[in-house]
């Protein structure tokens, strides 16, 4: 049980800045994500905690104490790895056992410890056999048995569903949260699935080129985007960009197109953000614009429309009983109360 | 032509080769080691002796029980300190890093040496006017300054040892560099976390992932000190008296030298035996690890 505190951390390889002078208050028993595309240091952070990279400034604590000194064994956290780590030549029981048994945990100890650890992760049944002969969830599941073992200071899991498939990924995924939240521990989670950071974290850093964009909890995130990049980071489907201009207080696309109010000053330039559920469908005529049909999908539990909107296509979500062909045309209006605007230069959210 | 046809072949030219090269003469030595088999004596080389050599060899011969011995103590002591020696090598060059990769290019040079050259250039090192070695150990640690090293039978042994080790070291650094490579960093980097110190880490993690690597290495090393030959005839030539002459250089002995053939051919055959075990033991390693 401890609260993180990252002071100022930086990490270089050469010209290549990984992390750049970042601080971060992660708070005791919290959930934190770092969410991010491929390297925008988000691993490099988590493995500055771990103490498996040397920040090139900055201080890490941990607690009361202040770690970069400090070896990774000496910092008492427990990591789960994208690829699980496991030790291929233990069984499962020892696999588990090890960070016991090399911080000599009394041997009557061990066994009852790790039954119960592997019975959270129901993994009782395998515990005599070798890594190989499981398959890629349950490895994940000793991974998570190895970490849960003991109780460490500090959770960090680096991108640990990554290497599932679709289906068992979104399994684990609840099962993660379960644990998380029955064992209360300080944790720290790498992950480029902005849905993996939405279900689980309690709060969300997102980062990119080594600069934390954002950090919220997932419903900050989502709904009040500080920037471009968060926008069209955090949603699925991302959220639509439009390019225009802001002409006495309404929205005018690039193509000349008046589109919707927004209270804000004239600009001459200006991104308008709107989410696919925020762009309701009717029929041609009856929305605030008619476009033509790109692309009709339906997903089962709703449909998705790409539209071309002059030069740009954006995606319009619809009701799942919604039944359209490409090159229809249809109506769209937006729904005024979740609209973002962008600085196209800062990048920057525009207050309205 | 059919596929099947095709491939035995394609494989044929080598199968050749081998049977020439390999197989062949191993008959011819078998044959010959059931013969009187001497180079001065005409007709002799179809002379059928029976097992003659063989006994002779066992019961008669206190040189080649000597050979047998010195072999299988050089033997165990270059393959003990080379996989030691190339382990505690491959571990502080194998994180890599400008500094570490060129001293990984440095270290093929020793081992680009020829054997014969190598035991040349010890010779001269260990020379007891002029040797480089010998006054430098000398300098180190006074009592050993007037000590002829060759000349001494413990000690001649001990330099034909350091003359294999030193060439040795390289190349199953290397090998053992590779097979470092292929232990995942991520399991290091959980035993790390989890609460392993440094020499943990080793023994528990890296250590037993590295084994049929290291297996490979014991076995490749062993099957070469055992045929040791070109660095023994020049460094030692076998003395002081017969206290280096290692089996193969006690087979060349009697065979090129006394012009015994026959019996020659006949221990050069027991030496097959141990031979053909380590062969087997290592071409199951290497395919096991092939398999995987």
């Amino acid at each position: 049980m401890a609260e993180i505190k990252l002071n100022n951390l930086t990490k270089r390889w050469g010209d290549f800045i990984g992390v750049d002078d970042q601080s971060l208050h992660i708070k005791d028993r919290e959930f934190l994500v770092l969410l991010g595309p491929s390297g925008c240091g988000k691993t490099t952070t988590m493995r500055m905690i771990a103490g498996l990279e040397e920040p090139t400034a900055g201080e890490i604590w941990i607690g009361d104490r202040m770690v970069n000194d400090d070896l990774p064994k000496d910092r008492d956290v427990a990591m789960v790895f994208q690829n699980y780590g496991l030790y291929p030549h233990m069984t499962i029981f020892d696999n588990i056992a090890y960070p016991l048994k090399v911080r000599g945990t009394d041997k009557s100890e061990i066994r009852p410890r790790v039954e119960k650890a592997a019975e959270q992760v129901e993994l009782t049944e395998f515990l005599h056999r070798k890594p190989k002969a499981l398959s890629g969830g349950q490895r994940q599941r000793v991974a998570l048995a190895r970490a849960i073992v003991r109780t460490p200071k500090v959770f960090l899991m680096d991108e640990p569903l990554s290497n599932l498939d679709a289906k068992l990924r979104v399994t684990m995924r609840a099962e993660l949260k379960h644990l998380s939240r029955a064992l209360q521990i300080t944790t720290v989670y790498v992950t480029h699935d902005q849905i993996e950071a939405m279900t689980l974290a309690d709060r969300v850093a997102v980062m990119k080129n080594g600069i934390i964009q954002q950090l919220g909890t997932p419903d900050d995130i989502y709904n009040n985007p500080a920037n471009l990049f968060v926008a069209g980071f955090i949603g699925s489907p991302a959220m639509n960009l439009i390019n225009g201009s802001v002409t006495d207080g309404m929205f005018v696309t690039t193509g000349g197109t008046r589109l919707v109010p927004v209270k804000s000053p004239d600009r001459e330039k200006a991104i308008l953000g709107v989410r696919a559920d925020d762009m309701h469908v009717h029929e041609a005529g009856q929305g605030d614009i008619d476009v033509t049909i790109y692309a009709f999908e339906n997903t089962g539990e709703s449909t998705l429309l790409t539209v071309q909107w002059g030069k740009q296509r954006v995606i319009a979500r619809g009701d799942r009983h919604l039944r359209k062909d490409q090159d229809d045309v249809v109506g769209i209006s937006l729904n005024q109360d979740h609209l973002y605007l962008f600085d196209p230069e800062t990048e920057d959210r525009i207050e309205m | 032509m059919r596929d099947n046809t095709l491939k035995y072949l394609l494989v044929l030219p080598a199968v050749l080769v081998v049977f020439v090269t390999a197989i062949w003469p191993l008959i011819e030595a078998a044959r010959l080691s059931f013969t009187v088999g001497r180079l001065n004596r005409p007709g002799s080389l179809d002379q059928y002796l029976g097992w003659e050599n063989y006994l002779w060899a066992f019961f008669e011969e206190p040189a080649f029980w000597n050979s047998v011995w010195v072999t299988a103590i050089y033997t165990l002591l270059t393959v003990g300190l080379t996989t030691v020696f190339a382990l505690g090598l491959a571990l502080l060059l194998a994180p890599g890093g400008r500094l570490r990769s060129s001293a990984q290019a440095l270290l093929i040079l020793p081992f680009a040496m020829s054997p014969a050259l190598i035991g040349v250039s010890f010779r001269f090192m260990f020379n007891p006017e002029f040797g480089l070695f010998d006054a430098f150990f000398g300098i180190v640690f006074p009592p050993l300054a007037d000590v002829s090293w060759l000349a001494d039978p413990q000690l001649a042994l001990a330099v034909v040892v350091m003359a294999d080790v030193w060439g040795w070291i390289p190349f199953l650094t290397l090998v053992l560099i590779g097979g470092l490579a292929s232990v995942p960093r991520d399991t290091v980097e959980a035993a790390q976390v989890d609460g392993a110190s440094g020499w943990r880490v080793f023994k528990d993690v890296t250590l037993p992932q590295l084994a049929p690597v290291l297996a490979v290495v014991v076995i490749l090393k062993s099957i070469f000190s055992l045929k040791t030959f070109d660095q023994v005839f020049m460094l030692t030539n076998g003395g002081p008296g017969t206290a280096t002459q290692t089996l193969s250089h006690y087979i060349y002995f009697n065979g090129m030298k006394y012009g015994q053939i026959g019996y020659s051919a006949s221990v050069a055959w027991l030496m097959v035996i141990p031979m053909i075990f380590l062969t087997y033991a290592y071409a199951k390693f290497v395919f096991r690890k092939a398999d995987q």
